[in-house]
């Protein structure tokens, strides 16, 4: 017996001092990033529809145009060269010139797979096929190849041509080796089981592997038109908690975290030692007010008493260290139509005297619906939670805490069933709409509707603002919108979260965008 | 013998049954609607619909019930809400990683738990003993999470004697899955390598993981050993002149090693399932990460799926103990 136990701690001894000197070679091209990416659930790109997926399916896929960096309001040349809109007389028209460019198969990329790539998502009726059908009001037959290298969107009165362009830029408009779906297409999916775990686009990487819930490792794709200087494979790595980020970023061991919480931020960059980025989103983090007949929030002076009563500041330097921006209206800030006013600032004594006025004097009790976990911005829900309480409470309104699941708060709230919820929303395309139509359309049975809130003026602004292709004109729909959901809207904005990202000093050009992307080409190692 | 296996098996099928059962019932009370969770806060009421009536969400509770179980008898879990894969492709994903870690945990639990129970049996009252009982009171009154972020942060970060999350080096690609055991697999292959750097990756996990069970086998062993000692039989054998080695080796851990077998059935079966939070804490793509995920997303073919994979390996785990007793203990016999 005592000579087995000798052996074995030999070897575990012997083993813990081995080093992996082999892997140091490959350490100066290969990026490491560590994350939560457990919402990955296909690379597929008219499929995917997360955070996650988005990030990766970017790198692999190319679409017609593109945001490049933090510019999300300037449309680049991708895959077209160039566009042009024309008006007819059934709407207007959008034609794109291919560049020369190859899939990662070496195949040259024609207009064909664009048509494809479109009619495909079409017909999957994938997540995001609405971007398509019910935003773009295409359907197939509406996008055609006059030649190899020309694409043409027909696109209805009813849509608006910028905001198809916009979201042209998502991962529905990623383009695919049409010839290598069809290889691989099982039972009419148009290859989408195959397109899950493995790659045919002409981004700047190619899929190597996807280990659920381990890692997915990407290699560089030498016919791209877009390369990395010295990147030759990247590996996102599953690290769902934030203290395996860390001492993974400390040991060394990757290179970038992306989900450090606010206070291990504050402390990294107190430290110095490390890179720090506070990278921008379009996320918002707001309490849904229920305005519906007979609910504590139909009178509009109520909503207004609760966006005096919540300290904004207070939540933003308290628990989220200042990752995080005020703002009050819905659209975020850095999307053509935001609104930087400040409508309410904190006055506790003025939402006293409107809840007086709304003959609630005495204040009142209501159920507040709240996510288990972790919220916008990477505060745990409970805590914020409390902060909106104590906040309510110094005016007289009683918020009763009502723990849940997610899934379970959004089956309440989608039946219209949360007097008060701590949500988020962000918009599935960079543009206003994303966020107008959802949030102050009550026919769109989004969230107005989901807070029992109808306003025929906010419908009617929120519809005519989508469609209207004068840029200035729109800006100016969007303004008259935002002021009214301020004044009169179910929602009380508590913060525009940051996300903080912790990068190793030898890696320069991660960036991540408002969208989430990340541009893995413009990134070196030294 | 073999009549003895085929009732345990049939017993095993009816328990199983009960087990999924229950899972479906409980599963489906939830006030929660599955269709929302899987496509999201952005998602379209048509959507909702086409996907309730894709997966077979409207239907009513028995029919799903019904539907479920043909499936089930035919050896087809159904596919994840969440992921739209089939769940026996998950589970053949993930169970082999939580396999692989459960081992190591008991692998550890046994190198640490039996010695130390015996030398603390073997030197009753005095100061080893006292230590080891101080350990296996410690051992079992750690939380899991406190321990793994323990040791990550001193033997990853601070003293980088060990690797840190994960099952292999963020720089080395995994061996091509064989078995889904990345050291085996790495074996399969002669990436000595990589086997090694697997074999790293396992001990911090393994070690807390397996430290709750190491600490009752020093508990179980030591009162084993304990009572053992005392018999008769064993004063006989040092009467007869047996150094002291021999007769703890031959004559009293044979008759110990009983109950202490019986612990780690039970043990395998718990840590099995148990293996939630150290996965989350080490990035450890198991069946425990899995479950959670699907349990959050109210993906009920998943939690499902898990729970019988689950169920059914405690149920086989605990059969080949009890069969064991008859390879130990010539006096039980199953006929």
């Amino acid at each position: 017996m005592r000579h087995s136990i000798k052996a074995a701690l030999t070897a575990a001894l012997s083993l813990s001092l081995l080093s992996t000197a082999g892997a140091q070679s490959s350490r100066q091209s290969t990026l490491v990033i560590g994350g939560d990416f457990s919402d990955l659930i296909t690379l597929d790109p008219g499929v995917s529809y997360e955070f996650s997926g988005s990030l990766v399916t970017g790198n692999l896929y190319d679409t017609l145009v593109a945001y490049e960096g933090n510019n999300l309001s300037t449309l680049r040349p991708r895959l077209a060269s160039s566009w042009t809109v024309t008006p007819t007389s059934t709407g207007s028209r959008i034609t794109f010139k291919l560049r020369d460019a190859k899939f990662s198969t070496g195949r040259p990329v024609t207009a064909a797979d664009v048509v494809y790539s479109v009619n495909r998502a079409i017909n999957l009726k994938t997540p995001s096929s609405f971007l398509y059908t019910d935003v773009a009001n295409l359907k197939v037959g509406s996008v055609t190849a006059t030649d190899a290298k020309t694409v043409v969107f027909d696109i209805p009165k009813t849509a608006n041509p910028n905001i198809v362009l916009a979201l042209l830029t998502f991962n529905i408009g990623g383009v695919i080796d049409s010839a290598e779906a069809k290889a691989h297409e099982t039972n009419g999916d148009y290859g989408s089981a195959w397109l899950k775990d493995h790659s045919a686009g002409s981004g700047p990487f190619v899929l190597n592997r996807w280990d659920k819930s381990a890692q997915v490792a990407l290699d560089v794709n030498p016919q791209a038109f877009r390369r990395s200087p010295n990147i030759k494979r990247v590996i996102l790595r599953y690290m769902l908690e934030s203290s395996a980020q860390q001492s993974a970023v400390n040991s060394g061991e990757i290179d970038v975290a992306m989900n450090y919480t606010p206070d291990a931020f504050k402390d990294v960059a107190a430290a110095k030692k490390l890179k720090t980025q506070k990278a921008d989103s379009f996320l918002l983090a707001y309490l849904g007010m229920n305005s519906a007949k007979g609910m504590p929030f139909e009178d509009a002076r109520v909503r207004e008493a609760v966006r005096y009563a919540i300290d904004q500041d207070g939540i933003i330097s308290g628990l989220l260290q200042g990752l995080g921006r005020k703002t009050q209206t819905i659209i975020p800030i850095g999307l053509a139509g935001s609104d930087a006013k400040i409508y309410y600032p904190y006055n506790p004594d003025k939402a006293k005297e409107l809840l007086k006025a709304a003959g609630k004097g005495d204040g009142f009790s209501v159920d507040f619906f709240v996510s288990t976990g972790s919220c916008a911005g990477g505060v745990p829900c409970a805590d914020l939670a409390a902060k909106i309480q104590a906040d309510l409470a110094k005016v007289g309104i009683k918020a009763n805490i009502k723990q849940m699941v997610n899934s379970e708060l959004l089956t309440a709230y989608r039946a219209q069933k949360a007097p008060l919820v701590q949500v988020s929303w962000s918009p599935d395309y960079p543009d206003a709409d994303g966020n107008g139509t959802p949030l102050s359309d009550y026919n769109a049975k989004s969230l107005a509707w989901r807070n029992g809130w109808q306003n025929a003026d906010a419908s009617k602004l929120a519809q005519s603002a989508a469609i209207e292709t004068d840029a200035a004109k729109r800006l100016n729909l969007y303004k008259q919108l935002t002021a009214l959901m301020a004044k009169d809207g179910p929602f009380a904005i508590l913060y525009q979260p940051s996300r903080p990202i912790v990068i190793q000093p030898n890696v320069s050009g991660f960036n991540q965008n408002a969208n989430g992307d990340v541009q893995f080409e413009k990134i070196s190692k030294k | 013998m073999l009549v003895y296996i085929i009732r345990r098996v049939a017993l095993m099928v009816f328990v199983l049954w009960g087990v999924s059962l229950a899972a479906f019932l409980i599963s489906h009370a939830l006030p929660a609607d599955p269709a929302a969770a899987a496509l999201g806060n952005n998602a379209r009421e048509e959507q909702l619909t086409a996907f309730r009536e894709r997966n077979g969400l409207d239907r009513p509770l028995a029919v799903q019930y019904g539907l479920y179980m043909t499936e089930l008898v035919r050896g087809d879990l159904g596919s994840s809400l969440r992921t739209q894969n089939p769940i026996t492709a998950d589970l053949r994903q993930f169970f082999p990683a939580t396999l692989e870690l459960t081992l190591g945990a008991v692998v550890f639990a046994v190198l640490i738990g039996v010695p130390l129970g015996i030398v603390a049996a073997l030197t009753q009252g005095r100061a080893p003993d006292l230590l080891a009982r101080t350990f296996a009171l410690l051992g079992g009154a750690t939380p899991v999470y406190w321990l793994a972020i323990l040791a990550l942060n001193v033997f990853h970060e601070k003293l980088g004697w060990l690797p840190g999350p994960g099952r292999l080096d963020a720089y080395s690609l995994p061996p091509p899955v064989k078995t889904g055991l990345v050291t085996i697999d790495a074996l399969l292959v002669n990436d000595r390598e990589v086997f090694v750097d697997a074999l790293r990756h396992l001990i911090l996990p393994g070690l807390v993981l397996g430290m709750f069970s190491a600490a009752l086998l020093t508990r179980m062993t030591r009162s084993a050993l304990l009572e053992v000692l005392s018999q008769d039989y064993i004063r006989t054998a040092r009467a007869k002149g047996l150094t002291r080695a021999r007769v703890v080796a031959r004559h009293a851990m044979r008759n110990a090693s009983l109950p202490i077998l019986t612990v780690l059935g039970t043990l395998f079966g718990s840590l099995l399932t148990g293996a939630v939070l150290t996965e989350t804490i080490f990035s450890w793509p198991g069946i425990g990460g899995y479950a959670t995920t699907s349990a959050i997303s109210l993906d009920f073919p998943a939690v499902m799926g898990v729970t019988l994979v689950a169920g059914l390996a405690y149920s086989v785990v605990n059969l080949l103990v009890d069969l064991l007793y008859a390879v130990f203990d010539p006096r039980i016999s199953y006929s």
